[in-house]
């Protein structure tokens, strides 16, 4: 199988530039064009160990970063994403290229997919069990993903929960990508883990600063084994806060995990059912936390918990 | 890329749906791109999985039967959408004592023509006579829709040289109404007889007050709305409503396009017509007699770049000029120099609507 990083930049480059390029991400396949550099060093960072292929072959979702007008290209170093030819959003500049790619393809996805009920949240796997970390942005979400991705548990996604439409149990799809960290996650994490690995800052975001943290090896090997959902978490960081960790009824887990869903109205009566499964299969739990390693011994104790 | 387009597997399924047999893995992914492109992927799901199934579960990549079931889902969510909107509007709008006709994707839809199989839309589109407007309106706001914030330019643009009021959002269910009261805009250069056409509207079967336009008309609306306007992004599609309304259509009605064209010249609309036709036999290969056509013009030449694939390793490489220049038609056909001078002043300086900023 040949991965990114046995790849040379020359043929990388031309690939890119020739609609040729492949990125195997779980059970999709995302062909990508692109004659941006910044794009390029950027995937080069975070994807090096994800299977691709250079010669064309099918793809699910054709995606593309290109210089935007030639006067914005000029001026603003401005470049476009576009999905099929088609750009939903305003040009950005050239630098944020990456963090633009991951935006189009998480908006690609939740847009599309609808094969899958589409929830934000994250999701991790330990001992072939499904825990989804749902809440908003701002809540701590991505940099709990974070700290469990550095302690070897697997990473499915950090931003979308997929959950099978059509097979009769539960399923939770891997689609694993590179952890979204923002301002002082990013710092947090590098004190923590020296070793953690990084693609490009991106800096002046609407958000600030953003920057993509590489998820282990173990997880994009396994990309294509799903695991049961065990375990619905809603974390909540908060300066101070001693750990709390409380029960949350079905219905009102329900209630909130239809709130964070990208398609459950497309769904119709699927989508309800789905969810209403979901609720009643996996025990929900607030959890709220200052301490990523009570966080962690938490989820640890939860997790044996369901065993017993 | 390549200086030429590739072949257009979508062109080809367009003209002949057998022919995706001949797709190979890479023909499927680009295959799906383009239908994605050009807003016809329900459409083409729906194609595929209902009188395909063989083709698609022995021949296509694996994967590309999960994006059909995808697509499915939201057609078949939208078609209940639609039919649970138009109840609450039928409601709001029951006092107001004129029939109101259904125009466009709720037509077909309501209408249970071939056209709505798999047809995604995002507005309802809906037309009372000039003279009931402020009522229906006003009925339209008391059932919760209310137009979005419009500058008083925009306002006054929709209200003195539309053919529609601003379009109308409800505010908890986000679901959007464009009120026509016209099918053309008053201010176009082509006269469009709109009051003959609402006149002759027929009856829904079903429950609410609802009509829509005689056959020969929706093909002749579909197609105005196709050729008069200059937004293209949906362009395949439209053509492909007037494809499927033409083959249905000849079912029911004997020579029925003689039947449209005789109606297209009385209302004003021959040429258009003509030019729809030929359109839809060059990609479809709609069955219509040759002199139904229209000849070889600048203005077909055009349209053939624009209302085609949409996909930037197929469409044609004149897109770009031929979308320019079908815009500057627009603008002339619709408003009189003077307007045209006013508008064009006002948006140079009031700046194009920007699209989404990327939240990150």
């Amino acid at each position: 199988m040949l991965r990114l990083k046995d790849v040379s930049d020359a043929d990388f480059a031309h690939s890119l530039r020739c609609g040729n390029f492949r990125l195997h991400i779980g059970t999709f396949s995302l062909r990508i064009d692109s004659d941006v550099d910044a794009l390029r060093m950027g995937l080069r960072q975070v994807y090096p160990h994800y299977p691709v292929s250079l010669s064309g072959g099918y793809y699910d979702f054709d995606l593309a970063i290109h210089p935007a007008s030639l006067l914005r290209q000029w001026f603003r170093r401005n470049v476009v994403f576009s999905l099929s030819g088609q750009a939903p959003f305003l040009p950005m500049v050239v630098d944020h290229a990456h963090a633009l790619f991951e935006w189009g393809l998480n908006w690609t996805i939740g847009s599309s997919v609808h094969q899958y009920l589409i929830l934000h949240s994250a999701v991790v796997e330990k001992h072939g069990k499904g825990v989804m970390l749902s809440a908003a942005s701002g809540s701590g979400k991505s940099t709990l993903t974070a700290e469990l991705a550095m302690r070897g548990w697997r990473i499915f996604s950090d931003e979308l929960a997929l959950i099978d439409g059509a097979a009769p149990q539960l399923r939770l799809i891997p689609f694993p990508r590179p952890i979204s960290l923002k301002n002082q996650s990013i710092d947090l994490v590098r004190r923590r883990y020296p070793e953690a690995q990084f693609g490009p800052l991106a800096h002046d975001t609407q958000k600030g600063t953003i920057a993509h943290l590489r998820v282990p090896d173990a997880s994009v090997d396994r990309a294509i084994e799903m695991a049961p959902p065990s375990l619905i978490i809603f974390p909540k960081w908060t300066a101070g806060a001693p750990l709390r960790v409380q029960p949350v009824g079905a219905g009102q887990a329900a209630m909130r995990l239809i709130d964070q869903s990208f398609n459950y109205p497309v769904l119709g009566s699927l989508g309800f059912s789905r969810l209403a499964d979901l609720a009643q299969s996996a025990p929900a739990w607030e959890l709220e936390y200052s301490s990523l390693d009570d966080a962690v011994d938490a989820l640890d104790d939860l997790l044996a918990d369901d065993d017993a | 890329m390549s200086s030429m387009p590739s072949q257009s597997p979508l062109l080809n399924f367009l003209a002949d749906h057998g022919s995706v047999a001949d797709l190979d893995a890479e023909g499927w992914g680009l295959f799906l791109a383009e239908a994605r492109a050009c807003g016809v992927m329900a459409r083409v799901a729906k194609i595929l999985d209902q009188d395909y199934p063989a083709l698609l579960s022995s021949h296509a990549p694996p994967r590309v039967k999960s994006h059909v079931l995808a697509a499915m889902r939201q057609s078949d969510n939208l078609a209940n959408d639609v039919q649970r909107e138009l109840k609450f509007l039928s409601s709001a709008l029951a006092d107001v004592g004129t029939p109101a006709v259904l125009l466009k994707g709720a037509a077909y839809c309501a209408a249970g023509l071939p056209a709505a199989r798999g047809r995604i839309f995002s507005d309802i589109d809906l037309l009372v006579a000039p003279s009931f407007l402020p009522q229906a309106e006003a009925a339209l706001m008391l059932g919760g829709w209310a137009s979005g914030k419009q500058d008083d330019y925009d306002q006054r643009y929709y209200r003195e040289w539309s053919h529609e009021i601003p379009p109308m959002t409800h505010l908890q269910r986000g679901t959007t109404i464009d009120l026509h009261h016209s099918l053309a805009m008053p201010t176009c250069r082509i006269r469009i007889d709109s009051p003959r056409m609402i006149e002759e509207a027929v009856a829904l079967p079903g429950s609410g007050n609802w009509y829509r336009l005689k056959d020969e008309d929706m093909v002749l609306h579909a197609a105005s709305h196709l050729l008069l306007n200059s937004e293209f992004d949906r362009g395949l599609r439209d053509l492909w409503d007037i494809d499927l309304l033409m083959r249905h259509f000849e079912t029911t009605t004997p020579n029925f396009s003689y039947r449209v064209l005789a109606r297209a010249e009385a209302v004003g609309l021959g040429q258009i017509a003509r030019c729809a036709f030929s359109l839809c036999h060059r990609i479809f290969h709609t069955p219509l007699p040759p002199d139904a056509l229209a000849g070889h013009s600048l203005l077909l030449w055009l349209l053939t770049s624009a209302a085609t694939t949409r996909h930037p390793q197929t469409r044609p490489r004149t897109q770009g000029v031929a979308d320019q220049l079908l815009f500057m038609r627009e603008l002339a056909l619709r408003l009189p120099a003077h307007l045209l001078v006013r508008h064009l002043w006002h948006k140079a300086f009031a700046g194009f609507k920007p699209k989404e900023k990327v939240p990150i």
